[in-house]
């Protein structure tokens, strides 16, 4: 017996390493209110331990936390007035970086300033910009307000947090990845547009509700008939996703964050907020029950990310088919924030934009979708009646 | 980090189109009918009519410029005349 030559060349995965280098831009480090209790907070972000502290004044700041005297860790400090004193001998540093006052000394000596990063409060949320180059934010380079997040007529931020062991080049990806929405997180897409432009990624995506993933809408409930999310990345790592659900008799505004930072290369804190609109359909504290039910089914999506993330490669040439959205591309307009200014290319800015055909998919799922109702019926049917 | 190209564009390449208003030169790509990528350049963004004039759409994210209806008209000519190729397999 012969082996049959196979003269189709195997694909290999090819990988480098994650980079060492972190991304220039704002990242959000979390709501206000959680560093807001005069203590130093202890945060592990881009490669480095730093300190958070709000100060009399109430600006918040953020510092390298290892103190230049003695490598005292500052976020293990106390904050005295505007500044945070080292909690091995008192040396008190300001939010601009410089010591402001050696208590047991008579002067401050020279050179004595630390790392101190420009930081933005925001919509109840703390930033940080991140330059390898040490340069301040461009006056372009900003974070849109979110109109909700300081209105009345729209709840209070409900905010996640959590460490995931991957590079969050993952998390980037998934903006223009609309199959992992059917087959990760029970959505049906049936529009999904990416534009990619500047400093910015948007993906446009209409969904229908999945009557085989969700429970039927209880008696008396609205039935959920499907959403638009228009979901944009303002820079490297925060994503603001301006969700509408559209309900048989009304539609429900709200508003998710999705925003990391990295800890080193192969970490990053991933964090998701939520606020939904205040409506008339919503009364009492029915849009906050709303907001932490959405919260919780959010986790639950990335819970199910992490899932896969925890178990999957690192791919620079994945295979893509035509269904697939500009993964490439997208990762073309990711390097920007790697590189030096100088260095950024024409085609990492310039506009791209990748409509997707949906028809087969479409075709796809709807059988998919059938199926598993049929097989949810059949199973009922089996299922003994109670006595 | 390197990024690659991309294997459908290697396979089918993109085609330049003009677009019958104002000029401007994007390089497109069709995989179907309802498929579409556009590059635009910084001339081309430059050049564009509609886009000076386009409404941000309410919400935060709304500046951003969802697609030029011209240019759009223009791709639509440019596959239905054959100059960018759509693969025929039913879609």
């Amino acid at each position: 017996m012969t082996a049959v030559q196979d003269t189709d060349e195997i694909r290999r995965i090819e990988a480098e390493a994650a980079p060492t280098r972190f991304a220039r831009g704002w990242h959000c480090l979390g709501l206000i209110r959680d560093f807001a209790d005069g203590k130093p907070h202890s945060i592990l972000a881009f490669g480095q331990k730093l300190v958070v502290f709000r100060g009399e004044d109430g600006s918040i700041n953020v510092l390298d936390a290892y103190c230049r005297h003695m490598g005292g860790d500052l976020s293990q400090g106390t904050v005295k007035g505007n500044e945070v004193a080292c909690p091995f001998h008192d040396w008190r540093w300001g939010g601009d970086g410089k010591c402001k006052q050696i208590p047991y000394s008579r002067r401050v000596p020279l050179r004595a300033r630390t790392a101190a990063w420009p930081t933005l409060q925001q919509d109840g949320m703390l930033f940080v910009w991140n330059d390898p180059e040490g340069n301040p934010p461009p006056a372009d380079v900003t974070i849109p307000r979110i109109e909700g997040a300081t209105s009345d007529e729209w709840t209070e931020w409900r905010w996640y947090s959590t460490v995931v062991n991957t590079n969050c080049r993952e998390v980037i990806d998934n903006n223009v990845d609309m199959a992992h929405f059917f087959y990760v997180h029970g959505s049906f897409p049936t529009y999904f547009k990416n534009i990619l432009e500047g400093h910015t990624a948007t993906q446009v995506m209409k969904g229908l509700s999945r009557e085989d993933v969700r429970p039927p809408a209880k008696e008396g409930q609205p039935k959920l008939l499907g959403n638009t999310s228009v979901a944009t990345y303002h820079g490297p790592s925060f994503m603001i996703d301006d969700l509408t659900y559209h309900y048989e008799n009304m539609d429900l505004q709200s508003v998710l964050i999705n925003c990391h930072y990295p800890i080193d290369a192969n970490s990053f804190v991933l964090q998701y907020g939520v606020i939904v609109k205040r409506s008339e359909h919503l009364p009492g504290d029915a849009a906050e029950q709303l907001a932490i039910g959405m919260g919780d089914y959010i986790r639950m999506g990335f819970e199910q990310d992490v899932q896969i993330w925890r178990n999957k490669t690192r791919i620079d040439n994945p295979l893509l088919c035509e269904e697939d959205g500009p993964v490439y591309q997208l990762r073309r307009w990711y390097e920007q924030f790697y590189v030096d200014v100088a260095d950024v290319q024409p085609e990492m800015v310039e506009r791209f934009e990748y409509e997707l055909d949906t028809t087969r998919p479409i075709e796809s799922w709807r059988k998919e979708v059938e199926a598993n109702l049929a097989r949810r019926a059949a199973a009922a049917a089996d299922q003994p009646q109670p006595a | 980090m390197t990024v690659r190209a991309d294997n459908r564009f290697l396979d089918t390449p993109m085609r330049a189109v003009e677009c019958r208003r104002c000029s401007a030169r994007v390089e497109v790509r069709k995989s179907s009918w309802h498929q579409t990528s556009v590059q635009w350049d910084a001339a081309a963004t430059a050049a564009c009519h509609e886009r000076p004039h386009a409404q941000p759409l309410p919400g935060p994210n709304g500046k951003f410029f969802e697609s030029c209806s011209a240019l759009q008209a223009s791709i639509q000519e440019a596959a239905l005349g054959g100059a960018v190729p759509v693969p025929d397999d039913g879609y």
